[in-house]
């Protein structure tokens, strides 16, 4: 005797036709609800993924780099490039501040008021984040706050601390779509709006008349005049008054492993985009 | 198996490597899997997406049209080899 009818309503009623991506739906959608309630529980779960994820890069780089001295010595000139342009905009941070300073007051003075600083492991980065935001593996319990502005590897401001859970905090970087701040550009510093654009990069808008040349230093905001950039383009329409400044940033946003966060800083918080959304 | 393969590695792929290559696993897989994408596009957004820039979450939004059309599409095919 034939069982057809029978197994075609086993067939009906198995498993077999959800398909995979169903499944994955649905344990997307229950991880999601472990974010919207338990955020600091989420991300304990996902921090060793992330810490895997960077150590096989960092093996696989370093794999790869093993395959010849060409491959050794650009990237030790990677490395050194990067560490002159660190100590490079240190140095003019320096001058700039002492310079402000000796105008100020008329004699330099001690760093004895600046706040204590907070030192955060990097959990992901750009490109890995889409929205340009970097997840620190700091938080709340650490002396993270809402607002206090992160800084790279010698002294660039990079972002600002929108996002603080117990033991990890967020960071949304200046280069983050819709994030505008205040700056400074060139020698004679001046004033100008820093709109981000995506992908590590910055825009600013500035009259023509603006005596802004390629290469031209641009100053951020915070405790002090700190460079966040330097111009690298600057477009012109014959038909507009304003010439559009391509800005990238001053440090490599896609390899930083490490920030320091400090100074609660409300005009930062303004600059970025209130949104009416409540998710953590 | 390889539909099972394709939906763990897109999903994985989040973590391991930039954002493009998870669309691009997404969209490869979505004539199969069209569930794919807006899972994927969910899984990024639960993952980096931060409410205070203002912009909107645009991966689970791009996941949700491109599950939208997967299935527009697959039902288009479908009723073809049936009137064949």
């Amino acid at each position: 005797m034939k069982k057809t009818f029978l197994a075609k309503r086993n067939a009906f009623l198995s498993s077999a036709k959800i398909p995979w991506s169903g499944f994955a739906l649905i344990v997307v959608a229950l991880l999601f609800l472990v974010r919207f309630f338990a955020p600091n529980l989420f991300w304990q779960m996902l921090a060793p993924l992330f810490h895997s994820a960077d150590s096989l890069a960092a093996e696989s780089h370093a794999f790869f780099s093993g395959f010849g001295n060409n491959t050794k010595l650009s990237l030790q000139n990677e490395s050194l490039v990067n560490e002159n342009t660190a100590l490079a905009n240190e140095n003019q941070a320096l001058l700039q501040k002492d310079a402000s300073l000796e105008a100020l007051l008329g004699s330099p003075t001690s760093e004895k008021n600046m706040p204590s600083e907070i030192l955060a492991g990097v959990v992901a980065r750009p490109p890995e984040t889409p929205y340009d935001t970097l997840v620190l593996a700091a938080g709340a319990q650490a002396g993270v706050a809402l607002g206090q502005e992160v800084f790279g590897a010698g002294d660039v401001p990079i972002g600002v601390i929108s996002t603080v859970f117990s033991d990890f905090s967020r960071a949304t970087l200046f280069s983050s779509p819709g994030v505008r701040i205040a700056g400074w550009a060139g020698p004679t510093d001046i004033p100008l709006t820093i709109t981000g654009s995506g992908a590590g990069t910055m825009n600013a808008k500035l009259p023509r008349s603006a005596s802004i040349a390629v290469g031209d230093i641009i100053f951020g905001p915070g405790p002090g005049m700190f460079p966040i950039g330097k111009v690298t383009r600057i477009d012109s329409n014959p038909t507009s008054s304003a010439v559009t400044l391509r800005i990238t940033p001053a440090l490599d946003l896609f390899s930083v492993s490490w920030v320091t966060v400090r100074g609660v800083s409300t005009a930062l918080l303004n600059a970025l985009s209130q949104a009416t959304s409540t998710l953590p | 198996m390889i539909r099972g393969i394709l939906t763990c590695s897109a999903l994985i792929s989040a973590i391991f490597f930039p954002w493009p290559f998870t669309a691009f696993l997404a969209l490869v897989s979505s004539p199969i899997e069209p569930f794919l994408p807006f899972a994927s596009g969910i899984f990024l957004d639960t993952l980096y997406y931060t409410p205070s820039t203002g912009i909107p979450p645009f991966f689970a939004i791009t996941g949700a049209i491109v599950t939208l059309i997967a299935f527009s599409v697959r039902s288009r095919v479908r009723t073809g080899i049936i009137k064949r």
